[in-house]
């Protein structure tokens, strides 16, 4: 459980940080207005909304760290299951990031956000399935 | 207790000896697998770019060949002229069945005229072309009117606009070519009629002019007859139309392909040294465990599992661990290189396409079988020789 909680609290730094320095905003870029006023370009609000899963997902890392009940730690599990998957549809689909390929934010923001919600996602998997396996187990 | 039964009973048993077991085939079908993709896609991507241009000699001004290739392999533009009675000269060759021309064009760089930055635009001539226009017959059922254009899959119209501004000229954009993870995938191709369009108004429209010169072109696209051999007709070419350089398609691409064969030889090093280092530490793993387990060896055997039943659940064990560890390496290797296939292609500088389904279903399994290969190997001489122990001896030892 322990060492399930230090990997999701690293897991959250990384999705919470990577975005401040791969999004367009962060390389200067912005969509230009008519009237002269600059916009951030989307990835930078999938930056934001990862900020936001980022945040519980470091909770819940801490719990999982302090906790000794199996029975939350199972429950943890599962919300940490949901929180994984909102990583990778963030970037890909409920908010996305610059088409081209040619950009930070495609080329390395998105692969990262996504690889990192599949180790969030497998890493709470290990923990429901830990919780299951230890049912009768003193933890 | 039946082989399998008891071989997982060991790998659970041995925490520390699993993992470094598990961790080897890892690396091993890892790398073996992240290499076979890059290398096939990377070769793939220049054989479908190849079969994309569908010309078999490439005519370009003397001396420019290695810009030309790097523009429609990496997408960089470029911009290079030779007189169009170059064209005649070139279709007058015997074994030339069809030669069309083209421009090798550009957008501004961090201009307002243009939305999009420094992106290679390739204008050709409806009337002689015969690689774009077919494939537009194809698909939008005729061919491009003035002003109309089609683009790699990665050109877009940006977000909230109809069209493609380039040179403050509206380009519409009609269709997208399948994917070669070349640079013709950030490519645009215009005819003749929407460049020279361009090119007028944009003295107007853009904040720097595009420049056509007069009576040039960039190029010139050359289709042989069938049986013509390409190595002739290039001569021919060289002999009889001075300051040109032909390319053909065989020898398209071979400063990459120099490049990846350099690639090739250091990767495989990294790999055979990474071979070596598994094969060894597993050896060394398996012969520990293989002293440790004398006693419990022993006793298996007293109690009339056979030699080759005690081999067998040995490397039974040694294969649980390559399958686990190999599986995990192969899936985090596809993964990562398909997650970052876009960097990769940047960074290395050569194009990557992902192969089909059921070419990467091959090298999964050429990666696994590596992975297998190398543990049992390594695992075979302590397994055999704790096998074929006596049975009082191992126990009294």
């Amino acid at each position: 459980m322990k060492i399930i909680g230090a990997v999701l609290i690293v897991l959250s730094l990384v999705v919470a940080i990577v975005p401040m320095f791969t999004d367009c905003q962060s390389q200067g870029r912005a969509i230009v207005l008519e009237n002269g006023k600059t916009i951030p370009m989307k990835c930078h609000w999938s930056g934001v909304a990862e900020l936001v899963v980022a945040i519980p997902l470091f909770v819940l890392g801490v719990m999982d760290i302090i906790n000794r009940n199996l029975l939350v730690f199972r429950y943890l599990s599962i919300l940490g299951i949901v929180l994984g998957i909102f990583i990778i549809l963030i970037p890909t689909n409920l908010i996305g990031v610059c088409i081209s390929p040619e950009m930070l934010c495609s080329s390395v923001m998105r692969p990262i956000l996504i690889l990192a919600g599949i180790f969030v996602v497998v890493a709470n998997l290990a923990g429901v399935w830990i919780s299951f396996k230890s049912q009768n187990k003193p933890v | 207790m039946n082989l399998t039964r008891l071989a997982l009973r060991n790998i659970a048993g041995s925490a520390f000896r699993s993992w470094v077991v598990a961790i080897c085939a890892f690396l091993v079908a890892g790398f073996a697998i992240a290499i076979l993709l890059i290398l096939r896609g990377t070769e793939n991507s220049l054989h479908l770019a190849i079969d994309r241009l569908g010309a078999d000699i490439i005519v370009v001004p003397e001396g420019t060949a290695t810009k030309v290739e790097t523009a429609l392999l990496m997408g960089n533009p470029t911009q290079v002229w030779m007189p169009r009675s170059n064209l005649e000269k070139v279709s007058a060759i015997q074994g030339v069945v069809a030669a069309s021309p083209q421009l090798y064009l550009s957008t501004l760089n961090n201009a307002s005229c243009c939305t999009v930055a420094s992106m290679f635009l390739v204008a050709y001539d409806p009337e002689t072309d015969f690689t774009i226009e077919p494939w537009l017959n194809r698909t939008i059922g005729r061919g491009l009117n003035l002003g109309e254009a089609v683009g790699g899959t990665h050109v877009f119209v940006p977000e909230g606009e109809q069209n493609i501004k380039i040179y403050g000229y509206f380009v519409t954009l009609k269709a997208n070519i399948e994917p070669t993870g070349t640079g013709l995938d950030q490519s645009m191709f215009i005819t003749f009629d929407t460049a020279r369009d361009i090119a007028r108004l944009s003295t107007k429209l853009a904040e720097k002019p595009l420049i056509i010169p007069e009576n040039s072109i960039s190029a010139v696209l050359v289709r042989l007859e069938p049986g013509a051999d390409p190595m002739t007709v290039s001569a021919d070419i060289i002999r009889q139309v001075p300051g040109v350089t032909p390319i053909t398609s065989p020898n398209m691409f071979q400063a990459y392909r120099q490049q990846m064969n350099g690639l090739l030889a250091s990767v495989l090093m990294v790999l055979g040294i990474t071979l070596i280092l598994s094969g060894l530490l597993i050896g060394l793993v398996f012969s520990m465990a293989a002293n440790e387990r004398r006693r419990e060896l022993g006793v298996l055997r007293a109690m009339g599992a056979t030699r080759n039943f005690v081999l067998r659940s040995l490397l039974l064990e040694a294969s649980l661990l390559a399958l686990e560890g190999g599986l995990a390496g192969i899936s985090f290797a596809v993964l990562v290189i398909f997650l970052f296939r876009d960097l990769i292609m940047r960074s290395f500088g050569f194009p990557f396409l992902l192969p089909n389904p059921g070419l990467l279903l091959v090298e999964i399994l050429v990666g696994l079988a590596l992975a297998l290969a190398s543990v049992i190997i390594a695992a075979m001489v302590p397994a055999y020789r704790i096998s074929h122990l006596e049975p009082a001896l191992a126990m009294r030892e």
